[in-house]
C-alpha cells in the first residue's frame, strides 16, 4: 500500500464523518419529526441511482470547535428529472442550520457554480438564518447574505430556475429564499416562513401567534401565496420539486458535443502507485493523464519542446479537453507553450483541464534575465482571459506564481479539486523559513547583533510548522479554497461529472487576449 | 356416409382443435362465428368462414336456422358441435340429420335419453350401473341431509346446490328453479344424496355405428369450484382398481344399452369403494386432451371417422394407457374475489413452451369480454407418473403470462402444486370449502421476485453520460445503490432494488405500466406519480354498482324503502353467476337506476342508499 491508498483511506473516514451531519441526539429529533436528514433529501431528490457531485463536503473541517461539519450545508450537482441543478440542502441539524461565514460562502459558492454553467437551483430549507454571535462576518459585506438573495435574483433574470422547498424554518432573511424563488414547495405542519418568528412578533407589536398561524404552510399556500405548492411531507415536497425542474425548459444546444466514451486503458487505480510517496520525486505526469482520458490517449502538443508543460488534446467521458500538466519547474519555452495552447483550445471551444503539480517558475539569473517574468505572464493572461470552461485539478504542489500559470482559484476555474496529497502555499515551509530568516539575519547583523544557529531554528521551526498545517489540502478545503477533495481513482469521473456540467452553458466567442508582453 | 367438409358450430379453443384435425384429415373446415368473433383465430385459421349474427350466443352460436344456414352456404356436409352451446341439444341434432348433413355424435334421441339425468339415471340403473338415492324434493326426511339440488334437463353445474338443512332448502330450490329456467328452459329438479368427500372420476367411451363400444380409461376431475373443474388428470389417482374395473365395465354396458355412437363420458362420484353414476355427457368434453395423452389416441380424429360410418381404429385390448397426464384450465377470472370472471385486454400473451400442450382460443394481445364462457385455454402436460406430471404443469403455468387480465393461472399453479393435491387429498368440495382451502384461495402477496422485475424494467437508463451513470457515485464513499421507486398493484410505492437477471419473469413494460407474472399470477406495477396523493374516496360509498358486466335479474327493493346493512336488494346475472347486491349500510333507498332484464356494465350505478344518519336528517 502506498502513501496515498493512506491518504485516500483517511479521506473517505474524515468524509463519511462529515456527512453524518449533526450530533447523534440531533439527528434522533430531526428524523423523529418526520423529517429526512438533508443527504436522505438530495438522495430522495436526485434522479434514482444517479451520481452526486458534492462540493466541499468537508467544508469548516476543524473550524467553529469542530461542530458544523460541511459547514451546516449540503451543496452540490445532481440530476433531477434528467435535469442537471444545484442542490443546497440546510442540514438542520448542525446548529438549526444556521449560517455560518463559511456556510454563506458555500452557499454562495454553489450558486456560482449555478451562475457559470447555467443550472438550474434547487434550494432545500431548513434554517434559523443567520448565526447571531458572528453576525459581523456573516451579514454585512459584498460576499455575505445578502449576496445569496442579489445571486438568486440575477440567475432568475438569466433565466437560470430558482426552485425551494421549504422544509423546515425560514425565518428572517431566509424567508427570502423562497420569496425570491419562481417556484416554490412547503411541507405542511412543518415547514414554515416568516420575517419574524413568534418571540419577535411578541416582542415587537405584543401579538401572540403560532408559528403555523404565523407562516405555516397552510397560510403561505392559501392566505399569502409565498409558495405555490403545498405537500404532506418531505419525499412528498421532493417529487412536486422533481416535477417542477420536469417542466422547465431543456438547455439548447450542448457548448461541446460528446462522443463516444471510452474507458482508458489504464486503470484509473493505478494512479495510487504511480504518484510517488515521497513528493520531492519527480514522475512522468502523462501517467496520471493516461489513467484519465478516454482509451488513455493524448494528442500531444509541442512534446518536444517547454517539456515541463505536457499539453495535449484528450476525450473524457467522450468530451474534448484541452489538457495541461505540470512536468516539472515552469521555464519560460513551458510557459510559453501552454500560452499558445490555450490560445488553440479558445479557438476550438475546447474545455481546459490543468494538472497542477508545481513549485513555481524557474528563478535565477539567467532566468530573470532571459525575461521568465514576461513569459509567466503570457501564460497568466492566457488562463485569465480564457473563455473556455477551466477545470483544475491539484495533484500535488500549487505554490507560488504556478498556481497563477496553472489556473488557481482567482483565474475562475468552473471547478477546482484537490487530491489529498496536494499542498498550497505561497511557497514551500521551508522556503518561507529560509527567506524569513535571512531578512531576519540581515536585520540583527545589520544592527551589529549575531543570530545563533540555535536561535535561527528556534525561529524557522514555527514557520515550517505553521506551512504545514496552512498548506494541507484539508486546510484548504475547510476554508473553501476549492471544491472538495477527491479520491484521485475518481479524477476521470469527476472531471467528467464537471465537463457535463459545464457544457449547460454556451461558451462566448473567441476572447480578446490581454496584451501579451512579447 | 362419407363427407369432405365440416362445419364447427363452436368457437375458441375446441373450434382450433377440431378445425386442425380436419385439416389433418384432409377435409375442408368451415367456422361459424358471432360478430364478437370476428377477428378470433379460429375464424382465420378455418378454410372458410360464415357469420352467424351479432354477439349474444342466442343469436349467433345457439341459434340452430343460422347455423343451418351457414351450413347450407357453405356447404357443409357434417357438423361438429363442440362442447357446451348446442353440443348436447337433441333438437338441434335432429335438425342437422334432417337437413341432410351429418351430425358428428350420437343420435338425437340418444342425446335427448342421456341429456335428461332422469331418464339417463333409469338408464344407468337398467345397464346396472351404481346411482346415489334419490330424494322427493316435497318430502326430504330430515336425516337425508346434505342433499344436491340440480336441474334435471341440465349438464355442468348449472342449477347445482349442496343444502346442508332443511331451512336452506326453499332458498336454494329456488335459485335452482331459475337458473334451470334460464339456463335449459326447463325448471325440472332432483334432489340426490349429497355424497361428502366424493371424488369425481369419469370414463371416457366411445362407440361406432357397427356395435363396438370401448373405454378408454378415466379421468379424476375432482379439483372443482362450484361444479366448475379446474384441473383434470387422467388416470384418476388413487382409485381402487376393482372401483375402476366396475366404473369402465359399467360404462362400456351403459353405452351397449343406448346403443350409444361417438365420443361420451360417463361421470361418477367416488368415495372409497362406492362409485355412484352422476350423468352421462354426450359429446367431446373439455378435459379430453388427458385421455389423449395417457392413451395415445386422437378423439377428435375418431369423432370424424366414427361419423364418416368407419369402425374404432382400435379395439378395447389396444388400448392402454400409459404415464399421467394432467391438464389445467385457464380462466379469465379472480379467483381471489369469488371467481368473478373478467373482461378486459390481454396486453401480452405467453404460453408455456413445447413440453407443453396447449389448446388456446388466443395466442396473443387481444380483447376479452363475457359474452361466452371465460375459458382461454387448457394446458396439457404429461410424465412418466403423477409427480412428473405435477412437476412439468408447475414449469409450464410458471411460463405462462396472460398480461393486462385478471386470470386463474397462479391459483391453478398453487393449486397443483400444494399438498393436498399432490397429496390426492382433493375431493369435489374441497375448493367450495373455505378452511380447507385457504391455503390455494387466499390471496397471494406481491412477490419480492415481481417488485424487482417491474423495478428493472422501469429503471432509469444509462445514457452514457456522467450523470447518467446508474452507480449512484458519490465522492470519496460508496456508490448509493439504485433503488427504483415502484408502486405495486395496491398503489402502494416502494423503493426497490431491480432484479439482475429478469428471465424467471414473464412480463412487459407498457409506457408506465409493467404488466408482469410471477408463478402464473399476474401482477401489474407502474412508475408512481409522486404529486398526486391518494385522497380518501369520498364518493361512492352510498353507491350500489354492477360487481361486473352482466344483467339484472332482480330488483328487491323500490325508492324510498328502509333497508338495513347486508340486506339484498337484488341480483346480477353474469356468466354462470348470480351475484347478490347488498346495501352497504343501514339507510333509505333514495334512487334504483335499473329494472329486471337490463343489461348493466362493470361499475355502473344500480342503487342509491343514502345512508341512515343523513337520510334522517334530510326528513
Amino acid at each position: 500500500m502506498t502513501h496515498l491508498h493512506d491518504l485516500v483511506a483517511e479521506l473517505r473516514e474524515r468524509t463519511a464523518a462529515a456527512r453524518q451531519g449533526g450530533t447523534p441526539t440531533a439527528r434522533e429529533r430531526h428524523v423523529a419529526r418526520g423529517k429526512l436528514l438533508p443527504r436522505d433529501r438530495v438522495d430522495q431528490l436526485l434522479d434514482p441511482g444517479s451520481p452526486f457531485l458534492e462540493i466541499a463536503p468537508l467544508a469548516a473541517y476543524e473550524m467553529y470547535g469542530g461542530e458544523v461539519p460541511s459547514a451546516g450545508i449540503v451543496t452540490g450537482i445532481g440530476r433531477v428529472s434528467g435535469r442537471e441543478c444545484v442542490i443546497v440542502a440546510n442540514d438542520a441539524t448542525v446548529k438549526g442550520g444556521t449560517y455560518y461565514p463559511l456556510t454563506v460562502k458555500k452557499h454562495l459558492r454553489a450558486q456560482t457554480i449555478a451562475l457559470q454553467n447555467r443550472l438550474p437551483c434547487v434550494y432545500l430549507v431548513d434554517s434559523g438564518g443567520a448565526f447571531l454571535p458572528m453576525q459581523d462576518e456573516v451579514f454585512p459585506d459584498r460576499e455575505h447574505f445578502g449576496r445569496i438573495f442579489y445571486h438568486q435574483a440575477q440567475m432568475s433574470a438569466q433565466g437560470i430556475a430558482q426552485i425551494a422547498a421549504v422544509m423546515g424554518s425560514c425565518t428572517a432573511g431566509g424567508a427570502y429564499v423562497p420569496a425570491m424563488s419562481d417556484e416554490t414547495v412547503i411541507v405542511r405542519d412543518q415547514g414554515t416562513i416568516f420575517l419574524g418568528g413568534p418571540p419577535l412578533v411578541k416582542a415587537a407589536t405584543g401579538e401572540v401567534v403560532t408559528a403555523e398561524e404565523l407562516g405555516g404552510g397552510e397560510v403561505h399556500a392559501r392566505t399569502s401565496g409565498v409558495v405555490d405548492h403545498l405537500a404532506e411531507d418531505d419525499a412528498h415536497a421532493l417529487q412536486i420539486v422533481r416535477s417542477i425542474v420536469d417542466t422547465l425548459e431543456r438547455p439548447s444546444a450542448p457548448a461541446y458535443e460528446q462522443r463516444e466514451v471510452l474507458e482508458p486503458r489504464e486503470d484509473p487505480a493505478g494512479l495510487y502507485d504511480v504518484v510517488p510517496d515521497d513528493p520531492r520525486v519527480p514522475y512522468d505526469v502523462r501517467e496520471v493523464i493516461s489513467r484519465i482520458v478516454d482509451d488513455s490517449r493524448l494528442h500531444e502538443f509541442k512534446p518536444l519542446y517547454g517539456e515541463t508543460l505536457v499539453c495535449g488534446f484528450a476525450h473524457i467521458w467522450g468530451y474534448p479537453v484541452a489538457i495541461l500538466a505540470n512536468n516539472g519547474i515552469l521555464f519560460s519555452e513551458s510557459a510559453v507553450k501552454g500560452a499558445h495552447f490555450i490560445e488553440l483550445a479558445n479557438q476550438r471551444g475546447i474545455p481546459l483541464v490543468f494538472l497542477q503539480n508545481i513549485t513555481g517558475f524557474m528563478v535565477g539569473k539567467e532566468y530573470e534575465n532571459r525575461g521568465i517574468a514576461k513569459d509567466g505572464a503570457k501564460l497568466v493572461t492566457a488562463v485569465a482571459s480564457s473563455v473556455v470552461p477551466k477545470f483544475t485539478v491539484v495533484i500535488g504542489g500549487s505554490y507560488g506564481a504556478g498556481n497563477y500559470g496553472m489556473c488557481g482559484r482567482a483565474y475562475d476555474p468552473r471547478f477546482l479539486w484537490m487530491w489529498p496529497n496536494a499542498r498550497i502555499s505561497v511557497m514551500g515551509g521551508d522556503q518561507a523559513a529560509s527567506v524569513l530568516a535571512t531578512v531576519r539575519r540581515d536585520g540583527i547583523e545589520a544592527k551589529g547583533g549575531t543570530w545563533s544557529a540555535e536561535e535561527e531554528e528556534a525561529f524557522r521551526a514555527p514557520i515550517r510548522a505553521q506551512y504545514e498545517e496552512q498548506g494541507s489540502a484539508y486546510y484548504s478545503t475547510a476554508r473553501l479554497w476549492d471544491d472538495g477533495i477527491i479520491d484521485p481513482a475518481d479524477t476521470r469521473r469527476v472531471l467528467g461529472l464537471g465537463l457535463q456540467a459545464a457544457v449547460n452553458a454556451p461558451i462566448p466567442p473567441t476572447p480578446q487576449f490581454g496584451v501579451f508582453r512579447l | 356416409m362419407s363427407f369432405s367438409s365440416v362445419l364447427v358450430a363452436n368457437r375458441g379453443e375446441i373450434a382450433r382443435r377440431i378445425i386442425r384435425a380436419c385439416r389433418e384429415a384432409g377435409l375442408r373446415s368451415i367456422a361459424v362465428y358471432s360478430d364478437a368473433d370476428a377477428e378470433a383465430p379460429f375464424v382465420h385459421e378455418a378454410d372458410h368462414a360464415v357469420r352467424l349474427g351479432p354477439t349474444p350466443a342466442a343469436e349467433s352460436y345457439l341459434s340452430i336456422p343460422a347455423i343451418l344456414a351457414a351450413a347450407r352456404a357453405s356447404g357443409a356436409e357434417a357438423i361438429h358441435p363442440g362442447y357446451g352451446f348446442l353440443s348436447e341439444r337433441a333438437a338441434f341434432a335432429r335438425a342437422v340429420t334432417d337437413a341432410g348433413l351429418i351430425f358428428i355424435g350420437p343420435s338425437a334421441d340418444v342425446i335427448e335419453a342421456m341429456g335428461r339425468k332422469d331418464r339417463a339415471r333409469e338408464i344407468a340403473e337398467r345397464a346396472g350401473v351404481p346411482v346415489t338415492p334419490r330424494q322427493d324434493p316435497d318430502a326430504i326426511p330430515a336425516d337425508a341431509y346434505p342433499v344436491l339440488v340440480k336441474a334435471a334437463a341440465g349438464g355442468g353445474g348449472k342449477g347445482m346446490h349442496i343444502v346442508r338443512s332443511p331451512e336452506q332448502l326453499g332458498d336454494a330450490l329456488a335459485t335452482a328453479r331459475r337458473e334451470a329456467a334460464a339456463a335449459f328452459g326447463d325448471d325440472t329438479l332432483l334432489v340426490e344424496r349429497y355424497v361428502e368427500a366424493g371424488r369425481h372420476v369419469e370414463v371416457q367411451v366411445f362407440g361406432d355405428t357397427h356395435g363396438n363400444v370401448v373405454h378408454l380409461y378415466e379421468r379424476d376431475c375432482s379439483a372443482q369450484r362450484r361444479h366448475q373443474k379446474v384441473v383434470e388428470e387422467a388416470p384418476a389417482p388413487g382409485l381402487d382398481p376393482a372401483v375402476r374395473q366396475a366404473i369402465l365395465d359399467a360404462s362400456v354396458a351403459l353405452c351397449r344399452e343406448v346403443g350409444y355412437v361417438g365420443a361420451g363420458t360417463v361421470e361418477f362420484l367416488v368415495a372409497g369403494q362406492d362409485a355412484y353414476f352422476l350423468e352421462m355427457n354426450t359429446r367431446l368434453q373439455v378435459e379430453h386432451p388427458v385421455t389423449e395423452e395417457v392413451t395415445g389416441v386422437d378423439l377428435v380424429q375418431w369423432q370424424l371417422a366414427v361419423a364418416a360410418g368407419e369402425s374404432l381404429p382400435l379395439r378395447q385390448d389396444d388400448i392402454s394407457c400409459q404415464g399421467h397426464a394432467i391438464e389445467a384450465r385457464i380462466y379469465a377470472e379472480d379467483p381471489y374475489a369469488g371467481f368473478l370472471p373478467q373482461a378486459g385486454r390481454i396486453e401480452h400473451l405467453a404460453w408455456p413452451a413445447w413440453e407443453a400442450r396447449v389448446e388456446a382460443a388466443i395466442d396473443g394481445p387481444g380483447t376479452v369480454g363475457t359474452a361466452y364462457d371465460p375459458m382461454l385455454a387448457k394446458i396439457i402436460v404429461s410424465g412418466a407418473d403423477r409427480s412428473d406430471a405435477i412437476d412439468a404443469l408447475v414449469d409450464a403455468l410458471d411460463e405462462t403470462a396472460v398480461l393486462g387480465l385478471t386470470t386463474n393461472t397462479g391459483f391453478v399453479r398453487r393449486l397443483v402444486d400444494s399438498e393436498p393435491f399432490r397429496g390426492e387429498h382433493v375431493h369435489t368440495g374441497w375448493l367450495d370449502d373455505p378452511a380447507a382451502s385457504a391455503e390455494v384461495l387466499s390471496a397471494p402477496q406481491v412477490p419480492d421476485a415481481g417488485w424487482e422485475f417491474a423495478a428493472a424494467l422501469l429503471a432509469p437508463m444509462d445514457d452514457g453520460s456522467p450523470f447518467g451513470r446508474l452507480d449512484g457515485w458519490r465522492s470519496a464513499a460508496g456508490g448509493r445503490p439504485l433503488l427504483v421507486p415502484v408502486a405495486g398493484p395496491s398503489g402502494k410505492v416502494r423503493p426497490v432494488s431491480p432484479a439482475a437477471d429478469t428471465a424467471d419473469v414473464v412480463g412487459v413494460r407498457i409506457g408506465p405500466r409493467v404488466l408482469a407474472a410471477v408463478e402464473g399470477h399476474s401482477w401489474e406495477f407502474h412508475a408512481p406519480d409522486g404529486v398526486r396523493r391518494a385522497h380518501a374516496a369520498l364518493a361512492g360509498a352510498a353507491e350500489v354498482t354492477a360487481p361486473m358486466p352482466g344483467a339484472v335479474v332482480t330488483v328487491e327493493v323500490s325508492e324510498g324503502d328502509r333497508v338495513v346493512e347486508g340486506q339484498r336488494l337484488g341480483t346480477v346475472e353474469a356468466m354462470k353467476m348470480e351475484l347478490t347486491l347488498a346495501a352497504p349500510h343501514d339507510g333509505v333507498v333514495t334512487h334504483v337506476a335499473v329494472e329486471p332484464g337490463q343489461q348493466v356494465a362493470i361499475g355502473q350505478l344500480l342503487i342509491h342508499v343514502e345512508p341512515s344518519d343523513e337520510a334522517d336528517s334530510d326528513s
